[in-house]
This record gives structure tokens, C-alpha cells and sequence, in this order.
């Protein structure tokens, strides 16, 4: 059974058509990079994965619970999916810490000493363990993406979302949170990850999809994605960002 | 102007004691009227916040109410016109107390509720995709950061509505402004009387607003600035 599965799902901003029929599915374990020009649609296509955006038309199953308008079909999803966010969108009035045992101890009903056992846990795992008491306004940039990243995988899901998650980053802070990414792939976590960095989409992607205009145009395997591009648009986007 | 007589009002006893009266009532009253709005107004913004059917529109209506009507007015209808109506008799600060207290909270229930809706929408989407309920997004995320962000609004808007309590001094309360105007009334020493008042309200304006700050910082503002 594929963890994400979207039929023909359309998805319009007023007058402006963001989604145009799309078809996507991605496998248990399975590493999937969407790229494609700004205003493409996707984020509108991961978004609509967790319930952050509604579609208005077409099917969406993820982990075997089909989204419907129903509250609680969200609710279900959400408890399996994990997002991370361009701007981090850490709570600025928590420390790192906090920000990752909210959750567990608010809607799980994990004791403190439990939550924070867990959250250490998961902070440790991207290496940011002894930063457990700041702030996110005391923390560099990639520091907090990971901080981030640490706060989505507390609640254990079983898939994760990335939304352009080194795009606001300093150059120098791209490649700790991308050797985060990289060592949850190594541990089978199954992955959706918007962004525009080809190295990282080469050495850990299943499934490279280039999106344009609301639609997916092509989707391939990176050596192919890469070596030998089909369609028009793709090779000139390819052509734009390797240059 | 005489300087050898100025101020000499101040010998008499009797007129220091009702202006050390009417601070501790202009005082007493606004510290009680701010702190019983304060509570008023988190439970009026909170029922906007909760959109609770029906009681949210009261809420909305009341606090547009409250900031579009003068204080005088509100004083008046509650000192006289209720009184009139339903036939009972409270003492005059009762009566202050309560016409303060009510037009405290709109101002601040303004305060209030656009910090709640001033929560990033970042902040929002992280929150929902954590499956954050929506009690505890307000309990956790948005009560704690509204009151830090919106805490020198509530305090400056605090300190404006303790100079407008002069008003009270028009139904009968014995209040700071209302000890200057009977003492002028008696000596008409008017220069000497209202820079007293002038000074009194400006040192107390400042000793309410250092104790906000001082407050502030050693309790709330504390886990945010270190
Ligand atoms: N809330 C919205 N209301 C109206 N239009 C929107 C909204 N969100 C997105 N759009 C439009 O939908 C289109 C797709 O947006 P989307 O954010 O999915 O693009 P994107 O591929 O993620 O682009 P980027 O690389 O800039 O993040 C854009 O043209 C955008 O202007
Ligand atoms: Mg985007």
C-alpha cells in the first residue's frame, strides 16, 4: 500500500487553477524531491498531503486514511505525517527543548520526565542536544531548522515533509540540516521534499518530480532526472539551475 | 506673585489630608478598576477568540461600546441614570469603581484580542501540522506570547486611563482632582493648587509605571530577555 496516494486532485486559488489534475504516489520507504519553478504549485502539492490546504476535487489517501472535509480524517493524518517548514516556524517563547515536548505532553498524555526523555532523544539525533534550553531566537538558523526537524519526529510519523527546508538558510548552514535529511533517509523514513538541492536530490531521492505550471511534468529516477531529461520544460529548467 | 507665601496653603493640615486621600483613592481605585478589567477583558477577548455563538458578538459590541462612548458619560449613566432606574443607592467609589472597571476592559480587551490575532501565521500552520488542539494553541502559544508582546500597550494604555479617573471627581468621589478643585475653591490659589495636582498625577503615573516594568521583568519578561 503506498503511503501517499493523490487521484486527480485539483486544487484552485479563486480563478487561478494551482493544482490541474494531479496523479502522485509515493511507496512506504520511498525518497521523493519536487522541484520546479517558483509558483509551480509545490507547496500547494505537500500542503494538501497533511490538510493544510484542502483540495477541490480528486482523491488523497495517506497511510491508509482517506482526507476527507471530516475534522477527525485530518487529525488521523496529521498523527503520521511530519512537516518542516521553510521558516522553521519554531515557537519563539520555548526553548528547543519545549518546542519538541508540546506535543507529547499536551495531546499524547506523556508525563514531563517522559516527553523530555523523548525530545532529548530526537535532539540528539540531529546532533543539537546541548542546545536543549534556548531559545529559537538564541539558535543560528540551521540550528533551528534541526530543532525543527527534532519537533516532527517526537511524534514518531511515518512519513515527512519538507518544504524547501534550507531555502532561508545561510550558505553555510545549508549542509548540516541537509546531512540531517540524509541520515533519516538512511533510516528507511519515507520522504517528500520540496527543494532545489540537486546534490542532495541525486545521492538521496527515489523519485525526482518536476512540477510546472500545477502540473507534474516528469518523474524520474535521478540518474535519468538528471542525465537524460524528456521533457522541454524540464531540460530548460535543468539547463536554468545547473546552468 | 509673593514667593514668601507661596505654598502656604500647605500649612493647613486639613488640605494636605484630603490631598493624601485623594491619592490613595485616585490610586486605590485604578490599581482595583485595572486589575478586575484586566481579567474582564482576557475573558472578553478570549470569547471573541473562541468565537462562543451569540456571547462573541456581545462581546464585540460591548467593547466597540465602551471605546466609542466618553468616559463622563458612562460615569454619569452609572452613578445617576441606573440608579434612577432600578432604585438603589451604593457609595460614590462603588460606583466609580465599577464605571472604571468597565471602561478599563474595553481598552484593554482591544489590547487583547489583537494580540491574539496577531500570532504568525507560520506559528498557526507548525501548530496544526503538530495536531495541536485549539486549547492548546491558546494556552501555550497564543496566551503567553500576546502577554508578552502586548504587555507596554497594556501598560501605557493603563497609565493614560489612570490620568482620565479625574473624572470621577464629577460624581462626589473625593479623588485627587476632587481635593484640588475644593481647595482652590476655598483658597483660590489656583497656580499653587494645580501644579500640585500636576505633579502629584505625574509622580504617580511614573511610580505605577515603574512598578509595571519592575514587575514585568522580574516575573514574565524574565524567561524571555535571559
Ligand atoms: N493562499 C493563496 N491564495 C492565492 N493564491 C495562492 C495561494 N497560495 C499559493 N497561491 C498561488 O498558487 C501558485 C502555486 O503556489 P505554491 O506556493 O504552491 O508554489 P511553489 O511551487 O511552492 O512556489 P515557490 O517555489 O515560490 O515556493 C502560485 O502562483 C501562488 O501565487
Ligand atoms: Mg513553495
Amino acid at each position: 500500500m503506498p503511503i501517499v496516494s493523490m487521484k486527480a486532485v485539483q486544487k484552485w486559488y479563486g480563478d487561478y487553477h494551482a493544482l490541474k489534475d494531479v496523479d502522485f504516489s509515493v511507496e512506504q520507504g520511498e525518497r521523493v524531491v519536487i522541484c520546479g519553478p517558483s509558483g509551480s504549485g509545490k507547496s500547494t502539492l505537500i500542503r494538501c498531503i497533511n490538510g493544510l490546504e484542502t483540495c477541490d476535487a480528486g482523491s488523497i489517501v495517506v497511510n491508509g486514511i482517506e482526507l476527507t472535509q471530516r475534522a477527525g480524517s485530518v487529525a488521523k493524518i496529521r498523527s503520521v505525517v511530519g512537516m518542516v517548514f521553510q521558516q522553521f516556524n519554531l515557537f519563539p517563547h520555548l526553548s528547543a527543548l519545549e518546542n519538541c515536548t508540546l506535543a507529547l505532553t499536551e495531546e499524547l498524555g506523556l508525563t514531563q520526565s517522559q516527553a523530555d526523555e523523548k525530545a532529548m532523544q530526537y535532539l540528539s539525533r540531529v546532533r543539537i542536544a546541548d542546545q536543549a534550553a534556548k531559545r529559537p531566537a538564541q539558535l543560528s538558523g540551521g540550528q533551528q531548522q534541526r530543532v525543527a526537524i527534532a519537533r516532527a519526529l517526537c511524534l514518531e510519523p511515518e512519513l515527512m515533509l519538507f518544504d524547501e527546508p534550507t531555502s532561508a538558510l545561510d550558505p553555510e548552514m545549508i549542509s548540516e540540516v541537509l546531512e540531517t535529511m540524509v541520515s533519516l533517509a538512511e533510516d528507511g523514513m519515507s520522504m517528500i521534499c520540496v527543494t532545489h538541492e540537486l546534490g542532495f536530490a541525486r545521492e538521496v531521492a527515489h523519485r525526482i518530480i518536476f512540477m510546472d505550471e500545477g502540473a507534474l511534468v516528469e518523474a524520474r529516477d535521478p540518474i535519468g532526472f538528471f542525465e537524460r531529461p524528456e521533457n522541454p520544460r524540464t531540460k530548460k529548467f535543468l539547463s536554468k539551475i545547473l546552468r | 506673585m509673593d514667593n514668601l507665601r507661596f505654598f502656604e496653603i500647605y500649612r493647613s493640615s486639613e488640605y494636605l489630608g484630603l490631598l493624601f486621600d485623594g491619592i490613595l483613592i485616585s490610586a486605590g481605585l485604578t490599581i482595583t478598576a485595572g486589575l478586575l478589567g484586566v481579567v474582564l477583558a482576557l475573558v472578553l477577548a478570549s470569547v471573541r477568540y473562541w468565537q462562543v455563538p451569540i456571547v462573541d458578538r456581545f462581546a464585540a459590541a460591548y467593547v466597540d461600546f465602551i471605546r466609542n462612548t466618553p468616559l463622563i458619560v458612562q460615569l454619569f449613566f452609572i452613578a445617576f441614570g441606573l440608579p434612577a432606574a432600578f432604585g438603589y443607592t451604593w457609595p460614590f467609589w462603588a460606583h466609580a469603581l465599577l464605571a472604571l472597571t468597565i471602561n478599563f476592559s474595553g481598552y484593554f480587551a482591544e489590547i487583547f484580542r489583537s494580540g491574539f490575532a496577531s500570532i504568525p501565521v507560520g506559528q498557526q500552520e507548525a501548530a496544526a501540522a503538530l495536531n495541536l488542539s485549539k486549547k492548546t494553541i491558546f494556552r501555550h502559544i497564543v496566551l503567553p506570547q500576546t502577554v508578552v508582546t502586548m504587555f507596554p500597550s497594556l501598560s501605557s494604555q493603563f497609565i493614560f486611563l489612570f490620568l482620565t479617573t479625574g473624572l470621577i471627581s464629577e460624581i462626589g468621589v473625593p479623588d485627587l482632582t476632587h481635593a484640588g478643585v475644593f481647595i482652590d475653591s476655598r483658597t483660590f490659589r489656583s497656580f499653587e493648587v494645580f501644579i500640585t495636582l500636576t505633579i502629584l498625577y505625574i509622580v504617580i503615573s511614573l511610580m505605577l509605571k515603574s512598578t509595571l516594568q519592575i514587575w514585568f521583568r522580574s516575573t514574565i519578561g524574565k524567561r524571555v530577555s535571559d
